[in-house]
């Protein structure tokens, strides 16, 4: 199963509510991976030492001026404006490649050929006794990060259990990260902005036709309008984990959050429950 | 006219909650919301629209079923499997580089301009001009999008001469962010006291060095976390980046943005944050 935790606004909660799930539910063979590459955060909370690097590379052309005649064709095939022909050269804006592969295929001298750019890396660290953690970690300076999201993805895929701590927002990296998820838990807050990035992540779920459910974070009783967008939408509300300052000073200072809210424990395996009963 | 950003690199630090008090404070500005695809700024500015526009960037390809002869060449050379067993495009997945439609042999693919949101010019408090914009969910181009922002908001600081623009960023340090630091003359960088704020504060101001920015740091909720709150300090001290200030945890500002309401409109929010925007101003005029 795959449960992918995604929430539209940052700071909501997601990895404090992935990392749980996975501490309660995981055993050796489960896997968490941290798709939020530009700032990945699991590891901070899960603390343990990453044992193996894989470097992430995506494809760049690569221009042999021997065979080039400048004939200007690839600039005008790049549909990104990553290839700009000057009278004696061509230049590359690598940020702005997409990877196509377009250009070296179908340059008439044949003298583009693709050579692999790395762009970031896949750290594996061990838990104790509950899987995983895969981390994505993008270069800095590097725009495009759903290669190294796929990347990511694409490793352990038998694993039984496996949770995707997703990146803010509803751009291409946060649909490359819930994509082929079986649910996608949506992590809110009780607050203006909560509400208006969580109906962007509901149009996205189903956009992909993902079932989803909603946790509330730092809840506080009030709850009309996301009752009211759950009504609307059908995705349910699953469960909600109380406002506690000591949770949020615990989390910030690197305590267990299972230990400053012991109820958390029960909230979770709540969900979790009710995540396989939608999905049976 | 200079440009302050506003970044954090984690998302939840408090950098709407602040840029709007900011605007608030400023005597003349332009504002801009730099997080095109979960846009806050005007939840708090509620600017009066002046006008709105299509944004359309990229293309879509769409497959001829008719022209089809189903030899399977665009699926085989797609590299982001937008194209399915039976010939379908899948848009989401579709990047729109047009390979397909280049090497189709019967020319059965057109690519289609694709329209991914909008942008907006807005006024506030019957003064400010606002600029800001929604990504349609799953677009790409967030960062050809904060340039669109970017672009009209610095034409109408030429135009209504204007000295100073004041911009909420997105998170993260992928291409919005990027995007969003192109000509700016200062970024005030605003973490919280964690591991993970610190964390990603430190990749954005690797990235803000790559891009040869200068920069100050604000600490919000510094006191959920002292110990953590004076490594900060210490790393900005160690790395030349000044202090704009410390701010409390304070539940004014949590019950402000609970009511849509920018917390500087509150006074005692307004006398703590004065400070703070003196040390931007003042930072602003050496950079």
């Amino acid at each position: 199963m795959q449960i992918a935790v995604a929430s539209g606004k940052g700071g909501t909660g997601k990895t404090l509510v992935s990392t749980c799930l996975l501490r309660i539910l995981g055993d050796k063979n489960s896997v968490l991976i941290d798709t939020d590459v530009e700032e990945p955060n699991a590891g901070l909370v899960l603390m343990q030492p990453t044992q193996k690097t894989t470097s992430v590379s995506r494809f760049v052309p690569e221009i042999n001026p021997e065979y080039c005649n400048l004939c200007g064709e690839c600039a005008e095939i790049c549909n990104f404006n990553a290839l700009v022909v000057l009278s004696d050269k061509v230049l590359l804006f690598n940020e702005l490649c997409h990877s196509c592969g377009a250009c070296a295929y179908l340059c008439p001298q044949r003298a583009i050929k693709e050579i692999e750019h790395p762009i970031g890396v896949i750290e594996e660290a061990q838990l104790p006794g509950y899987g995983t953690l895969l981390t994505g970690r993008l270069n800095v300076g590097e725009a495009q990060s759903p290669p190294l999201i796929k990347a990511a993805k694409s490793q352990k895929a038998a694993s039984a259990l496996r949770i995707i701590d997703c990146p803010p927002g509803t751009t291409c990296a946060m649909i490359e990260s819930i994509r082929d998820s079986d649910y996608c838990l949506l992590v809110t807050e009780p607050t203006p902005f909560g509400l208006h990035d969580l109906e962007l992540s509901l149009e996205a779920i189903e956009m992909l036709n993902i079932p989803g459910g909603l946790v509330i974070n730092r809840w506080q009783g009030e709850e009309s309008e996301l009752t009211a967008l759950s009504d609307k939408t059908g995705v349910p509300i699953l469960g909600r984990i109380p406002f506690s300052p000591e949770l949020a000073r615990a989390y910030m200072q690197g305590r267990d959050p299972l230990e400053a809210m012991p109820s958390l424990h029960g909230i979770l395996t709540d969900i979790f429950n009710q995540i396989k009963g939608a999905l049976s | 006219m200079k440009e302050i950003l506003f970044i954090s690199g984690k998302g939840g630090t408090g950098k709407t909650s602040l840029t709007s008090s900011f605007i608030q404070l400023a005597d003349n500005c332009v504002a801009c919301d730099y997080d095109v695809d979960a846009s806050n700024l005007p939840i708090l500015l509620k600017p009066q629209k002046v006008s709105s526009h299509d944004f359309t960037a990229g293309y879509t390809a769409h497959i001829d079923e008719e022209s089809c002869i189903s030899c399977g060449l665009c699926a085989e050379l797609c590299r982001f499997d937008a194209i399915s067993d039976e010939f379908q495009v899948f848009p989401l997945s579709c990047e729109g580089c047009g390979f397909c439609e280049k090497i189709c042999p019967v020319q059965a693919i057109t690519m289609y301009p694709r329209s991914s949101g909008h942008w907006a010019e807005g006024m506030f408090n019957q003064k400010h001009k606002v600029f800001f914009a929604d990504l349609r969910p799953g677009e790409e181009n967030s960062g050809k999008l904060v340039a669109q922002v970017k672009t009209m908001a610095r034409k109408r600081a030429d135009t209504e001469p204007t000295p100073l623009i004041i911009a909420d960023g997105p998170p993260g340090i992928g291409c919005a962010v990027i995007s969003s630091m192109v000509e700016v003359d200062l970024i005030v960088l605003v973490t919280e006291p964690s591991l993970s704020g610190f964390h990603d504060l430190q990749r954005v101001y690797q990235l803000m060095q790559l891009r040869g920015i200068k920069g100050m740091v604000i600490i919000n909720k510094w006191d959920l976390n002292p110990n953590i709150s004076q490594e900060i300090e210490n790393w900005a001290l160690n790395n030349g980046l000044p202090l704009a200030g410390k701010i409390p945890f304070s539940n004014i500002i949590v019950q402000s943005i609970a009511q849509a309401e920018i917390p500087a409109t509150n006074p005692v929010i307004r006398k703590m944050l004065f400070p703070l925007w003196e040390n931007i101003i003042e930072q602003l005029t050496v950079v």
